[in-house]
Order: C-alpha cells, then sequence, then structure tokens
C-alpha cells in the first residue's frame, strides 16, 4: 500500500509536470497580457509534430528536437501574434475565443492532412526508457527526466521573471502599459517576447507529452481541457500558482484512476470545483 | 526659433471625435521652463499627452530637437530624451523601489546614487514593493524614476496635487534645483499657479482649448487680474 503511494504520487507528479510545462506560457498570456490565446494547445501540439518530424526525419537525437519544438513553437505563434492576435487585444474577449478556437479547428485539421489521424509513436534515447530503481522502488526514467525538466523551467522562469531587467520590463509593461512606454518600454516587443516564450514552452510540453499521453490531431483540444483547468486553478499570470495547481492535479488525476476507478477522468473536475469554489481567484492569483 | 528644445505648432488633438486642443503652438528652449496654467478640464493633461504621442494629433506638428516627432510612438519619444512623469504617478505595483528605478533607467548623469541622494527616501524604502508606498513617497519615485531615464526636458504633471504641505515645499526645493543648478529643461503643468510660476521662465494661460494667455512667469505672478480671469481661486487659496 505504502509502495502503491510512493509510485502514485510519482506518477502524479510527473503527469503534473507535463501539465505545468504545457500551461505556464497560457497562464502568462491570460493573466499577464489579457489575451485569451486557446491555441495555445494548437502550439503545443506543433512542438510535437516539430519533433516527431526532428526525430524521424531528420534523424535529430530526441534531446535536440526538444529545443527545436522550443523554437518552432515560438517563431510560429510569434508570426501569428504579430499578423493576427495583435488586433484582437482590444477587441473583447469572445472575439479572442473565438478567433483562437477556430485557429485550433485549423491546426487539428492541418495536422491530420498531413500527418493523418493516427498516433505518432516516437524514439527515446536508452537512457530514457524502462525503470530506474531507488531505495526499492521502481521509477519511470522518463517520469524522472519530466519531473527534471519541468523543475529547471520553473527556476529559471522565476529567476528571468523576478530577477532580470527584462522580467521587470514585463511587469512593469502589465502593470500600467501607458507608463511603461512613456518611460521607453517598447511594449509590442515586450509582449510578442513574451507570447513567443509561453508558446514555446508550450512547444517543448507537446514535444515531451508525446512518450506519455501520445500525440494525434486532437491534441490541442483535449489538452486546452486540462491547460485551462491549471490555470483558473493556479490563478492567472502566477507561474508559482500553475505549479502548485499542476502538481495537484496531476496526483489527483493519477491517484483517482488508480485508487478510485470507478471516478476515473472525473477526479480531476471534482479537484477543479472544489478548489474554485473555496478560492474562486485560484490558489495563487491576484484577481 | 533655431535652440528651441520642444516646440508644439498650431496642435490639435483629441480622442475620438473629441477635440480638447484647438490650435496650440508653445516653444521651450534647451534649458528653458514652461509653466502650464488654467483651470480643471481646459486640456492641460491632454497637452502633455499629446506631446508624449499618447493623444491622436489631428493637425499641426510636435517637434523635439528640431525633428518632427508627430508620428513617433510614445516610446521612442521617451527614448530621444522627453522626460515625462504621469499625473497618477502610474509607479509600477508589482516592482520594488529600486526596480521601478532601474528597469527603465538609461546612461548618463542620473544614476543610482544620483536619485538616491536626491531623494533619500527612496533610499531606505528600496526593497518596498511600489504598491507600500505614501503619497509624497510615490511622487518622488515617479520623479526619480524620470531622472533615471536621464531625459532633457522633464514633463510634470501636478507633480503636487493631495500632497502634504511639507513634502511639497521638499518636492519644489527639489524641482527649482534641477531647473536651476541642473539646467533641466522642464514643463510644469500645475493647479498652484503662484508655485509653477515661481519655479519657471515663461508661462501660458489654456482655456477652452486654445492658448488664451502667453508670458514671462515673473510678470504673470504680478498680474492678478489675469490670474483671477483664467486660473481662479488658485493663487489666494495658497
Amino acid at each position: 500500500m505504502i509502495g502503491n503511494l510512493a509510485i502514485v504520487l510519482f506518477d502524479g507528479l510527473a503527469f503534473g509536470m507535463l501539465l505545468f510545462v504545457l500551461s505556464v506560457g497560457l497562464s502568462v498570456t491570460l493573466g499577464l497580457m489579457n489575451f485569451v490565446n486557446l491555441a495555445h494547445g494548437a502550439f503545443a501540439m506543433l512542438g510535437g509534430y516539430a519533433t516527431v518530424v526532428a526525430t524521424r526525419e531528420l534523424g535529430l537525437p530526441f534531446l535536440w528536437s526538444l529545443p527545436v519544438a522550443f523554437i518552432v513553437a515560438a517563431l510560429v505563434s510569434v508570426a501569428f501574434e504579430r499578423t493576427l492576435f495583435r488586433r484582437l487585444y482590444r477587441a473583447g474577449e469572445l472575439n479572442q475565443v473565438l478567433f483562437t478556437i477556430g485557429l485550433v479547428f485549423v491546426a487539428a485539421a492541418s495536422a491530420a492532412y498531413v500527418f493523418g489521424t493516427a498516433q505518432q509513436p516516437i524514439e527515446l534515447p536508452e537512457f530514457l526508457r524502462g525503470v530506474t530503481e531507488f531505495a526499492g522502488f521502481r521509477f519511470g526514467s522518463y517520469r524522472i527526466f519530466l519531473i527534471v525538466v519541468a523543475l529547471v523551467i520553473t527556476g529559471l522562469l522565476v529567476l528571468g521573471l523576478e530577477y532580470t531587467r527584462f522580467g521587470a520590463q514585463v511587469r512593469a509593461a502589465v502593470d500600467n502599459q501607458r507608463a511603461a512606454q512613456g518611460l521607453g518600454i517598447d511594449v509590442d516587443s515586450v509582449f510578442a517576447m513574451t507570447f513567443a516564450l509561453g508558446s514555446g514552452l508550450a512547444g517543448l510540453g507537446g514535444a515531451l507529452a508525446i512518450e506519455m499521453v501520445g500525440l494525434d490531431p486532437s491534441f490541442g483540444f483535449h489538452y486546452l481541457v486540462y491547460m485551462m483547468i491549471v490555470v483558473s486553478v493556479g490563478g492567472l499570470g502566477s507561474i508559482a500558482g500553475s505549479f502548485v495547481a499542476a502538481s495537484l492535479l496531476g496526483v489527483a488525476d493519477v491517484a483517482g484512476k488508480y485508487f478510485v476507478p470507478e471516478l476515473g477522468a472525473f477526479m480531476i473536475y471534482l479537484v477543479m470545483v472544489v478548489i474554485l469554489f473555496m478560492r474562486p481567484q485560484g490558489l495563487i492569483g491576484k484577481r | 526659433m533655431a535652440d528651441a528644445l520642444l516646440q508644439l505648432e498650431n496642435v490639435r488633438a483629441g480622442y475620438g471625435e473629441a477635440v480638447v486642443l484647438d490650435g496650440v503652438s508653445l516653444t521651450v528652449p534647451q534649458g528653458g521652463s514652461l509653466a502650464v496654467l488654467g483651470r480643471n478640464g481646459v486640456g492641460k493633461t491632454t497637452l502633455l499627452l499629446t506631446i508624449m504621442g499618447f493623444v491622436d494629433l489631428m493637425q499641426g506638428s510636435v517637434s523635439f530637437r528640431g525633428q518632427d516627432i508627430s508620428r513617433l510612438a510614445p516610446h521612442r519619444r521617451a527614448r530621444a530624451g522627453l522626460g515625462w512623469v504621469p499625473q497618477e504617478r502610474d509607479i509600477f505595483a508589482s516592482l520594488t523601489v529600486e526596480e521601478n528605478l532601474t528597469a527603465t533607467a538609461r546612461a548618463g548623469r542620473w544614476n543610482l546614487d544620483g536619485v538616491y541622494s536626491l531623494f533619500p527616501r527612496l533610499r531606505e524604502r528600496r526593497s518596498n514593493m511600489g504598491n507600500q508606498l505614501s503619497g509624497g513617497e510615490q511622487q518622488m519615485l515617479a520623479i526619480a524614476r524620470t531622472l533615471m531615464t536621464n531625459p532633457s526636458i522633464l514633463i510634470l504633471d501636478e507633480p503636487l496635487e493631495g500632497l502634504a504641505p511639507i513634502i511639497v515645499e521638499e518636492l519644489i526645493a527639489k524641482i527649482g534645483a534641477m531647473a536651476s543648478e541642473e539646467g533641466m529643461a522642464l514643463v510644469l503643468v500645475e493647479q498652484h499657479a503662484e508655485v509653477a510660476l515661481g519655479l519657471t521662465e515663461q508661462a501660458i494661460v489654456i482655456e477652452r482649448g486654445v492658448v488664451a494667455h502667453a508670458a514671462r512667469s515673473a510678470d504673470l505672478l504680478n498680474d492678478q487680474a489675469t490670474l483671477d480671469r483664467y486660473v481662479g481661486l488658485n493663487l489666494v487659496e495658497n
């Protein structure tokens, strides 16, 4: 029983870390820039397919395909931001939702057209396969890798946003756009870079997700739901909130499926409803 | 004028359909100072927002150092040397005092040491968040934050509004020293006409979107009839 609990906690945490990498960019663009970007899931899917192409067609090792996934998703997202999304910043939430959910449909259809509707397999390097034994427990090597990557990303994000001048400019631009411009901050560029960073992380998340949950053209829709739950439970614009919420939801999901199989996949929604009842602004949300 | 630092010519500006300024011209020479007076709601803040590029310019031009900046984005005007201190102070709440100062700083005469010795209280509060300051401290921070961008002209929008008298005196002394000793050009919008006129060389009075009166500040200070007519009670009150 104790052993099962440890494994469930570990697997839940690993799933939570995956949710975190997928969602944290959405938390930033939604919370900081007030832009409802439902296409975030599509950028995650794009990163996944970028990794598939990079490893299978170009023969890149899996680890090298991860930065490729980040860069492809970041670049494509910034192209969309410059040409399309920025026109919607003042357009109201409904317009943003309609436009970006439309993009998810387009992305799903495009992915099905190019790659087909089947799950995309991926080749992992030797050291990420199998299990690692520790204190008598057998932990999935890939899950350990996932947790380490997510912790590194969290550290870099917090450092970057809290302790660099660029981070201070992002926060300033969010606090008061007009004052930031009047003091010489190029708010458009700052937002574009922030947006690219968030989407790049989604792309990285999409690449990391393939081994754990698979990749097919419905990924953008399927995981959008999880992303929205993480962001709303964690609180808009809070990196720490997304981290806590993703961990909690990951563990709840795995534990629910393991211990209460009758509830199955419903557990994650139950946790969301309970938390939002108690804290409508999310765990660490500012508003 | 050859040595004009900031020049507005026949500026017509407003928000969408609403014209707030209709034919405003003014000139601030290098190192010069200008008080902008007028009752509430006559367009003084809109004038400053037009200079910074936040308001639709419908006609006329804004030039800075002889360059037409009418179409320049606000952040480029700030980088060119326009040092705007907004009326609401607009301190960045999620930045510390020191981050407020450094996030937009540009190299030049003013640095952290410089603004901390100008406003020692900011040094004591350096690790506080921007939203944990009193009104006076916020105003000091707003001015110091703009100084850190090393502007060639300081554009102050009612810097004394809502502050305790003792803070007002301190700020007046510091702004005066900056204009006279540092040779920093100054545009000062202020309800307290007497204070604004004491700190500046030239003055304009705005009334219904036009410059209704222009004079040397010292002359206007003695022209009680004009002041009563355009500015109202503020001189008597203080």
